[in-house]
């Protein structure tokens, strides 16, 4: 039996909705005439699986999932990771570091740009932001340990 | 009639502002770069943006959000008839026609009459929001619990069966929008939902980083930069302007356009997108010489263009006399709203004349301004499509950063945003569409909130629903609507939904 992209995403949605019955137990149903804090997530929680299991079930009208295409995943994955990074340090660096870091390291890694320009562009790119919502728009951008 | 002139007055009065005036023009110019760009469409744009406008009173900020908004509807049409990228869904069709007529050397009549037809649309759509808007309103001022769940039921019925994915598609991603906006604590019981003791996630997900996430993110990672061409021809300005012929030719589907476009923009659904497909499809079927379409036929750009516009302008009746978003953009708009203390709805006329009508008004004025910016500087505006896309992505990611972060300077809203990023990549693969998900997480609170109130109403029955008369005309055209949708599916027919759905998988295609 060939798997298809609709068993796939069936079967996750439902799987999904089972962990939501699951981490919320613990929350008050109530009753029709004063409903719980648990009636809205359960309910929509069941339609969801009600849908997804109509998918599951008509899936094999659907597209082989080894047909789906991932050729993309690599520049995917590595956009993740590179913004993920600047998330984890925007915080402690700053605006300003964190920003050039993030573009020059997509510039570099992501497209294999020469460092130079790369470098160029991203400080001028970044200082430019800093300007247009630090200054113009008077934003307060993030500092971080090193005050800018 | 006369109250309308005297508001409308007012309106103007505050649209003509310079300061007002500003803010419009920075919309209209941002859209309109907002539209070219392919990887960012209006949802993003102003989704990345509204942190800017926490500075600003709720009449600036709403003028230029929404100049964003339909100014992304003018230039969406340029790169679509210049390059065959549709910089915005809505300009799918135009790219047939419009780069057609562009391979003929007419690239500049091409864009003008979509330009004129943008225009007239525009101000039709505004003149029949001036029109229908504070009416619907004041009818709606009679809605209690039960009429506002029969409504939002309605328009998650509605967008189901308008998109192009299937109906039980569109219905799965609705529910799992309003199941993502249960998270928080219950405003009723005091409960902490799903909050894994993230004080953060208290309030609940917001639509900025989950908008920004789905539509802006989750797009650029689907996007490698080897994939974007950038072959772009450039008109002279002495081309701009069509034939006499072609002004003829032009004249009625942009008055058809108008009329349709603003009918369906005022229906939940991704109504612009809708409107241009079925515009095409009217044009093609009222045409003489049907053949020509696909082939450079002026009727093919002057009907969707004028279409997507008038149902932009459309989607604001519901927005701004109900307080409903008919779709992700406007659903957007309604939380800047919200953040700026003025709740859409019935009151608002009444409430904030001052930014409702210098809403309006501005509008009339933002119309003028888009048809002279796109038609002088369009060449202008072609030189920034040369920028090659590799540099301009990591400058979209700094700003989805910034403009996530900035909403409640929390950097788990841009933990979110990463995450419906991959989200939105994944369910994109699988051939989900990730705007009802949006539109179930903004009407979630509405929807529970009116659900639960009409239950307790009720004591307990759900008959409420049927015994009052508006709730159960509402119900009513629910359950038409999904009796038309199953009619469908079991004679497997194909309408213009799966129509649309082709065109816009070749469009991505190419």
């Amino acid at each position: 039996m060939t798997i298809r992209a609709d068993h796939v995403a069936g079967g996750a949605l439902i799987a999904f909705g089972v962990l939501v019955f699951a981490i919320s137990a613990d929350l008050p149903f109530g009753t029709v005439s004063a409903p719980g804090a648990g009636m809205m997530p359960k309910l929509t929680a069941g339609l969801m699986m009600l849908f997804a299991a109509i998918i599951f079930i008509t899936g094999k009208q659907s597209a082989p999932a080894s047909s789906i295409d991932w050729s993309d995943r690599g520049h995917a994955l590595l956009l993740v990771v590179i913004t993920a990074i600047a998330t984890v340090i925007y915080t402690t660096l700053g605006f300003i570091i964190t920003m050039t870091l993030l573009v020059f390291s997509l510039l570099v890694v992501v497209e294999r740009k020469k460092i130079l320009p790369a470098a160029t562009y991203a400080v001028g790119l970044t200082l430019f932001a800093y300007w247009l919502f630090g200054m113009a728009l008077k934003a307060p951008l993030e500092r971080g340990l090193l005050w800018f | 009639m006369e109250t309308i002139l005297n508001s409308l007055a007012l309106g103007f009065s505050v649209a003509l502002r310079p300061d007002i005036l500003w803010f419009a023009f920075i919309g209209c110019l941002v859209g309109t770069l907002v539209g070219m760009l392919p990887g960012i469409g209006p949802l993003a744009g102003i989704s990345i943006l509204l942190p800017l406008t926490f500075g600003l009173d709720a009449t600036k900020a709403i003028v230029m959000l929404a100049g964003i908004y339909y100014g992304s509807q003018y230039g969406g049409s340029t790169t679509s008839i210049l390059m065959r990228i549709p910089g915005e869904a809505s300009s799918v069709m135009t790219c047939i026609d419009g780069h057609a007529m562009a391979k003929k050397g007419r690239a500049g009549a091409a864009l003008c009459i979509a330009a004129v037809g943008s225009f007239v649309a525009g101000t039709f759509g505004i003149v029949m929001l001036t029109l229908i808007a504070p009416p619907l309103a004041t009818f709606a001022l009679r809605f209690g619990p039960p009429e506002y769940t029969a409504l939002l039921v309605l328009g998650l019925i509605f967008l189901a069966y308008m998109s192009t994915t299937s109906l039980i598609r569109t219905l799965l991603m609705a529910a799992i929008g309003l199941l993502l906006g249960t998270i928080g604590i219950d405003v009723m019981t005091g409960h902490f939902r799903f909050s894994f003791g993230i004080a953060e996630l208290g309030d609940g997900i917001g639509i900025v980083p989950v908008a920004v996430g789905l539509f802006g993110l989750g797009e650029l990672l689907a996007t490698p930069s080897r994939q974007v061409a950038a072959d772009i021809m450039r008109p002279k300005l002495r081309e701009l302007l069509p034939t006499r012929e072609e002004w003829r030719q032009s004249t009625a589907p942009i008055a058809r356009g108008s009329v349709l476009g603003f009918m369906i923009g005022i229906i939940p659904g991704s109504a612009h997108i809708i409107a241009s497909f079925m515009s095409y499809a009217v044009e093609r079927k009222v045409s003489k010489t049907p053949e020509e379409f696909g082939k450079g036929a002026v009727a093919g750009v002057a009907g969707p263009e004028s279409a997507n516009n008038s149902a932009s302008t459309g989607a604001f009746v519901p927005m701004l006399a109900l307080g409903i978003p008919t779709g992700p953009v406007t659903a957007v708009l309604i939380a800047a709203l919200l953040i700026h203390g003025v709740p859409p709805g019935p009151t608002l006329v009444n409430d904030h004349p001052n930014v409702f009508w210098g809403f309006v008004a501005s509008m009339y004025v933002g119309n003028l301004m888009l048809l002279l910016l796109n038609l002088p500087l369009v060449g202008l505006f072609v030189n920034l499509l040369r920028i090659p896309y590799a540099y301009l992505y990591p400058l979209i990611i700094m700003f989805c950063v910034i403009g996530v972060y900035e909403v409640n300077h929390s950097i788990v809203d841009v933990w979110i945003m990463l995450i419906m990023g991959v989200v939105g990549y994944c369910i994109k693969k699988f051939g989900f569409d990730p705007a009802p998900l949006v539109l179930g997480l903004v009407i979630a609170p509405i929807f529970e909130m009116s659900l639960r109130q009409s239950l307790i109403m009720s004591d307990g029955t759900w008959l409420i629903f049927l015994q009052r008369p508006i709730a159960a005309i509402l119900l009513a055209i629910c359950l038409l609507m999904l009796a038309l949708a199953v009619m469908s599916y079991l004679s497997q027919r194909r309408d213009w939904r799966a129509k649309l759905a082709e065109a816009e998988a070749a469009s991505e295609k190419n």
